[in-house]
C-alpha cells in the first residue's frame, strides 16, 4: 500500500471524481443555502402537521390515561 | 497548499451543520415540552397501570369472576366496567357506559394477548394475560360505539368484538346491584 | 470483485425471490379484506398468508439483501478480497436451510403466528428452529464484516475507513445487539414451550424481550438504504459529500440510540409502568437525531451536484440533478416517503398519543411507508447500481428502472395514504376479513379499494424490478469501470479513533442498555408475571 499521500484523492480507497475542485470552491459559496431551506421547510411542515394532529384530532377524542 | 483551503470549507460545513442541529433541537425540545405540559396538566397518559392477576383462576372467583362483569356504578358514584377478553369474545358483549362522567374500564384475559380500541376515542390498550388492563376516560357523545380485539390472537380473531353504549345521563338506569346494561333495540 | 459476485448475487437473488413470493401474497391479503373479495378465502388460509409475508419481507428479504451488500462493500470499498469466503457460502447455505425450514412450517399450517409470534400463541418448533437458524446464517455475516475491517485496519494504519465499510460495520455491530432480545426470547421461552418442555410462559417478560428486538430491526433495515444516501447517491449525481463527519456520527447515533427505545413498542401494554416508558420515549426523540442530520446532509450535498450542473436560485439546484439516474430518482422518491412515514413516527412514539392509533391501519401504513417504501425502494436502487458490477454487464435502457422506482413510490402511496385515515377512523389490523354488513365498517370499504389499488400498483412494480435485473444478466452491453462511492467534500485524511471504530460506543450502548432495559427485563427476572397457559397453534 503507499504511504500516506498530500491530497486524500490520492487515497487508493478513494476513486477521483471529475469535479473541478475551482468549480466546487465557488458552488460552495452558495451551499447548503438550498438545503437548509428545503430541510427547514420540511421539517417545520412536519412539527406543524403534529401540531394539529395534536390539537384538532387527539385532544378532542377525549382525557384517557 | 492542499490542506489550508480544504480547511476551510470544512470548518464552514461542520458549523453549518451543528447550526442546523441545533435548530432543529430547539425546535423538537419545544414541540416535546408542549406534548408533556399537555399530558402532566390534563393527565394524559398511555395506560400504565401495572396490576397483575392470575390469568388462569381469572374466571373462578374475585373481580373478574362473571357474575361481576359488565358495568357498575358504586355506592359512591364511581363508574367501573370490567370486561374479559378472550379466544374469540368480549364478555359482555355490549358494555353500556355513560355520557361525561369519569369511568375507568378494567379488562383481564385469562387465555392469549388480545387488546382493545374504542373507535372515534383514545381508549386503547393491550390486554395482555398476568395483568389487568385499565383505562380511565370520560365519553363526550353518546352513541354506539365499535370496540375490536386489535390484536392478533388466532383464527377467530377477526370476529372478535364488542359494543359499546354511551348513554345520555338520564338513560343511566342502575339496578339494585347497581348494574349498568346495554339499552334494547 | 475477487470472485465474490456469486456470493453477493446468491444472497440478493434469495431476498428478491422471497420478495416477490410476499409481494403477491400481500396482494391477495388486500383482495380478501375489501369489499371486492370479502368472502374470499378462509381465516385459517389469510393469517397463513400473513405469516408468510411477514417473515419473507421483514426476516428474508432484509437480511439476505444486507448480507449480499454487505458483502459487495466489504470487497469493494476496502479494495481487498473477503476474509473467509468459505464461512460466507457455508452462512448462506445455513441460511437458506433456515427460510426453508421457516416457510414449510407455514406452509404446512403449522406457524399462523404472524412475524411477530407473540406468545403464548406458540406454533410448531420447526418455524422457530428456521428462525433461529436464518439468526445464526447472520452472525456469521457479521462476524466476517468485523474480521474484514479488521484486516483492512492492520494493513492501513491510521486511515479512516471509507464510509461506506464503517457505516456497514456499524449495522454489523447493530444487529449482533439487537438478535440479544429475540434470541434470549427464543432460547428461554418460546422454543422450550414450543418444544413441550414447559406449558406456561411469561407473557411481560416475552413481549419486553421482543421489543428490544423490534426497533432497532428496523434501522437494520433502515441503515443500509442511508449508506447508499451518504456513499452512492452523491455520486450518482455528480457531487461531493458534503460532510464525511456527520456521515460517521449518523452512523454512530443509529448504533447507540436503535436499541433502547423498543418500548414505545409496549406503551400500550399494562406490564410497565410510566417512567420507563416515558424515559424509553426521550430515547426516542434521540434516535431521531441521525435522521435530522440526514435530511440536511444529503440534500446539501445534491445542491452540490446541482450548483455545478448549473442550477441557481433557492431551488433551481433541485432541477438540476439527474433525475434520470435511478439512484438520484430513488434518493428524491425515498426522501418524500420518509416526510410522510417520519411524521407517522413521529405521533406513534409520542407518548400518550399513541392510544390514539395504536393497532391501527395507521401502523400498517407507517411501516409499510417506512420500510417498504423509504428503505426498499434504496435496496432497488442498489441492486440497479451494483448488478453491473457482479455480472460484468450494464443495463440496456434506464427507462425500465426509473418506471419500476416511479411504480413502487405510486402504489406505495395510495396504498398507505388512505390506511392512514382508516387507522384513525378505528380500522384495526391483521383482520382476515371485515363485515362489511356493520355501517362503520362499510364506511370505510371505498378506501380499503384505492388502497387495493395501491397494492396492485406495487406488485406490478415487484415484477417489474425482478424482469430488470433479470434482463442485466443477458445484456449485451459490458458493465462500465466507474466508481460507486462519492467522496466529501473534504476527504479526511486522518479521523479520531472515535469515529474509526466501535469500541468506545459499544461501552455505550451497554450503558444505555442497562439504563433503559435493566429494570424493565430485570424485574420479571426476580418476580415474575402470573404465567399464562401455552396455546399451541398448529
Amino acid at each position: 500500500m503507499p504511504a500516506d499521500q498530500p491530497r486524500a484523492a490520492d487515497n487508493p480507497f478513494e476513486e477521483p471524481d471529475d469535479i473541478d475542485e475551482a468549480a466546487l470552491t465557488a458552488v460552495l459559496r452558495t451551499v447548503p443555502l438550498g438545503a437548509a431551506v428545503l430541510a427547514g421547510g420540511a421539517v417545520a411542515l412536519l412539527v406543524l402537521a403534529y401540531l394539529l394532529i395534536y390539537l384538532w384530532i387527539f385532544l378532542p377524542r377525549g382525557v384517557v390515561g | 497548499m492542499s490542506d489550508r483551503s480544504h480547511e476551510i470549507p470544512e470548518r464552514w460545513i461542520l458549523h453549518t451543520e451543528l447550526l442546523w442541529a441545533f435548530g432543529v433541537g430547539v425546535l423538537v425540545a419545544a414541540t416535546i415540552s408542549i406534548i408533556v405540559f399537555t399530558a402532566l396538566t390534563r393527565n394524559i397518559n398511555p395506560p400504565s397501570n401495572v396490576e397483575r392477576v392470575d390469568p388462569k383462576t381469572l374466571h373462578l372467583s374475585g373481580e373478574f369472576a362473571e357474575q361481576n362483569l359488565g358495568t357498575v356504578v358504586a355506592a359512591d358514584g364511581t363508574v367501573t366496567a370490567r370486561i374479559i377478553a378472550t379466544q374469540f369474545m368480549f364478555a359482555p358483549h355490549c358494555i353500556a357506559v355513560p355520557q361525561r362522567r369519569p369511568v375507568t374500564l378494567r379488562f383481564a384475559s385469562p387465555d392469549v394477548i388480545h387488546g382493545i380500541l374504542i373507535t372515534g376515542t383514545n381508549v386503547n390498550t393491550m390486554v395482555v394475560p398476568g395483568y389487568v388492563a385499565q383505562v380511565h376516560t370520560e365519553f363526550t357523545r353518546t352513541g354506539e360505539l365499535l370496540m375490536p380485539c386489535h390484536e392478533y390472537c388466532g383464527l377467530g380473531h377477526s370476529e372478535m368484538w364488542a359494543n359499546v353504549q354511551v348513554l345520555p345521563a338520564a338513560e343511566v338506569k342502575p339496578d339494585r346491584d347497581g348494574r349498568v346494561t346495554c339499552a334494547q333495540h | 470483485m475477487r470472485n465474490t459476485e456469486r456470493l453477493c448475487l446468491a444472497h440478493l437473488w434469495l431476498a428478491f425471490a422471497a420478495f416477490v413470493g410476499a409481494a403477491v401474497l400481500g396482494a391477495w391479503q388486500m383482495w380478501v379484506r375489501s369489499p371486492l373479495g370479502a368472502h374470499t378465502g378462509t381465516p385459517g388460509d389469510y393469517y397463513m398468508s400473513v405469516t408468510a409475508h411477514g417473515v419473507a419481507m421483514a426476516y428474508v428479504l432484509s437480511t439476505f439483501f444486507i448480507m449480499g451488500f454487505g458483502y459487495f462493500v466489504a470487497v469493494t470499498a476496502l479494495n481487498r478480497p473477503l476474509p473467509g469466503k468459505g464461512w460466507a457460502w457455508a452462512g448462506f447455505v445455513v441460511g437458506v436451510i433456515g427460510v426453508l425450514m421457516a416457510l414449510v412450517t407455514i406452509g404446512l399450517g403449522k406457524a399462523s403466528v404472524l412475524y411477530t409470534f407473540y406468545p403464548p400463541l406458540t406454533a410448531s418448533p420447526w418455524f422457530y428452529l428456521g428462525l433461529v437458524v436464518v439468526v445464526l446464517a447472520s452472525w456469521v455475516w457479521c462476524v466476517l464484516m468485523l474480521v474484514s475491517l479488521a484486516a483492512w485496519k492492520r494493513e492501513n494504519p491510521g486511515r479512516p475507513v471509507p464510509l461506506a465499510m464503517f457505516a456497514t460495520v456499524a449495522n454489523a455491530v447493530l444487529w449482533l445487539w439487537t438478535t440479544v432480545g429475540l434470541a434470549v426470547e427464543l432460547f428461554y421461552q418460546v422454543l422450550p414451550a414450543a418444544l413441550g418442555f414447559v406449558q406456561t410462559v411469561d407473557v411481560g417478560l416475552s413481549r419486553t424481550l421482543f421489543s428490544w428486538t423490534l426497533h432497532a430491526i428496523v434501522y437494520f433495515w433502515l441503515i443500509p438504504a442511508y449508506i447508499a444516501f451518504y456513499t452512492m447517491v452523491p455520486r450518482a449525481a455528480g457531487g461531493r459529500l458534503y460532510s464525511d463527519t456527520m456521515g460517521r456520527l449518523t452512523f454512530i447515533f443509529f448504533l447507540i440510540y436503535s436499541l433502547p427505545v423498543g418500548l414505545h413498542h409496549l406503551l400500550m401494554d399494562p406490564e410497565h409502568g410510566n417512567s420507563f416508558k416515558f424515559i424509553q420515549v426521550l430515547l426516542t426523540a434521540f434516535v431521531a437525531a441521525p435522521t435530522v442530520l440526514t435530511i440536511f446532509t444529503i440534500p446539501a450535498s445534491l445542491e452540490i451536484a446541482g450548483r455545478l450542473r448549473g442550477g441557481r436560485g433557492v431551488f433551481g439546484w433541485i432541477l438540476a440533478l439527474p433525475w434520470d439516474r435511478p439512484m438520484v430518482l430513488a434518493a428524491g422518491l425515498s426522501f418524500v416517503m420518509l416526510f410522510f412515514g417520519g411524521l407517522g413516527g413521529l405521533i406513534n412514539m409520542a407518548y400518550g398519543m399513541n392510544a390514539m392509533i395504536h393497532n391501527t391501519a395507521w401502523v400498517t401504513a407507517h411501516f409499510h411507508l417506512i420500510y417498504g417504501g423509504t428503505s426498499v425502494i434504496m435496496y432497488f436502487a442498489i441492486a440497479y447500481e451494483i448488478w453491473p458490477r457482479l455480472t460484468g454487464r450494464q443495463h440496456q435502457s434506464l427507462a425500465p428502472l426509473r418506471w419500476q422506482l416511479w411504480l413502487w413510490f405510486v402504489g406505495m402511496m395510495v396504498m398507505t395514504l388512505p390506511w392512514h385515515w382508516l387507522g384513525l377512523q378505528g380500522q384495526w389490523r391483521r383482520v382476515a376479513n371485515f363485515n362489511y354488513d356493520n355501517p362503520i365498517i362499510a364506511s370505510w370499504g371505498p378506501l380499503v379499494i384505492v388502497s387495493l389499488a395501491g397494492g396492485l400498483v406495487l406488485l406490478a412494480s415487484a415484477l417489474l424490478f425482478v424482469r430488470n435485473l433479470a434482463v442485466l444478466h443477458r445484456s449485451v452491453l459490458p458493465a462500465p469501470t466507474r466508481s460507486l462511492y462519492a467522496l466529501a467534500v473534504d476527504p479526511p485524511r486522518r479521523v479520531p479513533a472515535a469515529l474509526n471504530g466501535f469500541g468506545l460506543w459499544n461501552v455505550l450502548v451497554l450503558v444505555v442498555m442497562l439504563l433503559a432495559y435493566g429494570f424493565p427485563i430485570a424485574q420479571f427476572v426476580v418476580a415474575p408475571s402470573p404465567s399464562a397457559i401455552v396455546h399451541r397453534t398448529e
